[in-house]
């Protein structure tokens, strides 16, 4: 699905939840944030960083300064808790010692430090998915851009994601939470962008979900 | 920074190695299939040179002179043989030793032996035997000889018509040599596809991996160098197995090579373990280039990062 005459500014620090139903464009959006797509017009901005021309050389430094966090997970299946959270650092050159500080760091602020020899068959979508979080947050990016990331998870853990995000939020990053979950939403009262058929319908700070 | 990268790339790209075992066997063995034939290639061009110049060594020209010569004219003519540029070698055989020859040939006990017995006398003449330098020299040769003031002297002239010989040999090797060089050719493109093909299956069973590096961040090349890393081992893998077989096949051919030519110079292994190392080193040369510039094609085409 496509957008059209999108407009929008997110500042630093913020919470922002995008919502619509689905096959609205809410994944085009990410995928425009991620650069994965390119805006056929318009620009896209981050950190005073123009994007939308942005070279494929480019993509992985663009990538490691936004934390994606997805629905379904993208975990490796044959590496541990521990090693899915190194490998986003392991790719990016990072040195053996640094990643050795930095990962059970990550793994303790999503609360999975006694399960860092797991593997991902054997750990609960909640559990999965903070690891994905804690793997978001190892280059310590300002923005963590989150894709439906309860779509697959019981309302229990739903709750434990969303406390979690709004935990690295009140660290001073910029979240990005799309989703169509009418109850987080409502309940987050931070500001709602609203896309129905590609287009922005609504933009409130402190809003509600309104479709 | 620089090293771990290399580390992390040169690990991963053994890991993809071994996890593919499968692939990587079928991979390797077409390209240890074209590797032997190169290698059977350069050891016909080899061989073909050796069995040339055995045969060439072997020609020589008898001049068998009249009974009636004495020995002094006879080597008269040898002075003036060995005075012609053409000529190598010209080695006296006395009618004694010609005697003394056809007995040993023969066999004391022969009919043959026994009728020149009841002959009398010897009915060998003197024989000189000519070697020259190379097989085009003989028709000079027989040219001089063939003048007035030899040609009474001599009784017959024994020149086996080697030459014909000789570009036979040069005509079989050259074919082998187009035929081998085919084969390589061959068994070379079917390995380009099959590099090609491997390294398309190892993106595709690395697909989820791939895109989760990059949606992580990892640059270009750090998802390409495993592949590139699996493909150098491909190369030094089909190349050490190359040796491995091949060293015993010819310690084992050896034997029956010499009997063939009955000549001990032909010595392949020694030929094999004198250039070695570099017989190896051209080959992981040119093996990596084929490989390394197919997996550059396969990866641009089926792993657009």
């Amino acid at each position: 699905m496509g957008l059209q005459n999108v407009n929008l500014h997110i500042r630093p620090g913020e919470f922002v939840s995008i919502v619509g139903q689905s096959g609205t464009g809410k994944t085009t959006l990410v995928k425009l944030l991620i650069s994965e797509e390119r805006p056929s017009s318009g620009q896209i901005v981050i950190g005073g960083w123009d994007i939308s021309l942005v070279r494929s050389s480019e993509v992985p430094l663009l990538r490691r300064q936004i934390g994606v966090v997805f629905q379904d997970f993208k975990l490796l299946p044959k590496k541990t808790v521990y090693e899915n959270v190194a490998f986003a650092l392991e790719v990016a050159g990072v040195r053996s010692s640094r990643i050795r500080a930095i990962v059970p760091q990550a793994l303790k602020i999503v609360g999975l430090t006694d399960k860092v020899d797991r593997y991902p068959r054997q750990i609960s979508g909640g559990e999965q998915q903070r690891v994905v979080i804690a793997r978001s947050l190892v280059h310590r990016p300002k923005i963590i851009v989150a894709d439906e990331p309860t779509g697959n998870l019981d309302s229990i853990n739903t709750w434990e994601i969303i406390d979690l995000l709004r935990r690295i939020n009140g660290f001073g990053t910029t979240v990005v939470l799309v989703t169509h979950n009418r109850e987080v939403v409502n309940s987050l009262q931070r500001r709602v962008i609203t896309i129905d058929r590609g287009l922005v319908v609504s933009d409130v700070e402190e809003g509600k979900y309104v479709l | 920074m620089k090293l771990s990268f290399l580390m992390r790339v040169m690990k991963f790209g053994v890991q993809d190695f071994f996890r593919n075992f499968w692939l990587s066997a079928a991979t390797v063995s077409v390209l240890t299939l074209t590797v032997i034939s190169i290698n059977a290639l350069v050891l016909m061009n080899v061989l073909g040179k050796i069995a040339v110049t055995t045969v060439e060594s072997k020609i020589d020209a008898s001049v068998h002179f009249r009974q009636d010569v004495d020995e002094s004219r006879v080597k008269t003519v040898r002075v003036a043989l060995l005075g012609l540029p053409e000529v190598k070698e010209v080695e006296y055989v006395s009618p004694e030793e010609s005697l003394q020859q056809f007995k040993i040939d023969n066999g004391e006990e022969s009919e043959l032996v026994k009728s020149l017995e009841e002959i009398e006398g010897n009915p060998f003449g003197a024989t000189l035997i000519v070697r020259a330098h190379d097989t085009s020299g003989y028709s000079t040769i027989m040219q001089t000889l063939n003048q007035p003031l030899f040609a009474s002297l001599i009784e017959e002239k024994d020149f086996s018509d080697y030459e014909a010989m000789v570009s036979r040999l040069n005509a079989i090797t050259g074919k082998l040599e187009i035929f081998l060089l085919a084969v390589t050719c061959a068994f070379g493109v079917i390995a380009l596809l099959i590099v090609m093909n491997a390294v398309r299956v190892s993106v595709y069973t690395h697909r989820e991996e791939i895109s989760i590096m990059r949606l992580v961040g990892a640059s270009n090349w750090f998802i390409r160098g495993p592949f590139y890393v699996e493909a150098l081992i491909w190369t030094l893998v089909s190349v050490g197995l190359t040796v491995l077989l091949l060293y015993p096949a010819l310690i084992i051919i050896q034997p029956f090579l010499q009997r063939f030519f009955g000549s001990n110079s032909v010595d392949l292994v020694s030929f094999y373990t004198v250039n070695l190392l570099s017989l190896v080193g051209l080959q992981v040369i040119g093996v990596a280039f084929m490989t390394l510039v197919t997996t550059k094609l396969a990866t641009a085409r089926y792993l657009r990062v």
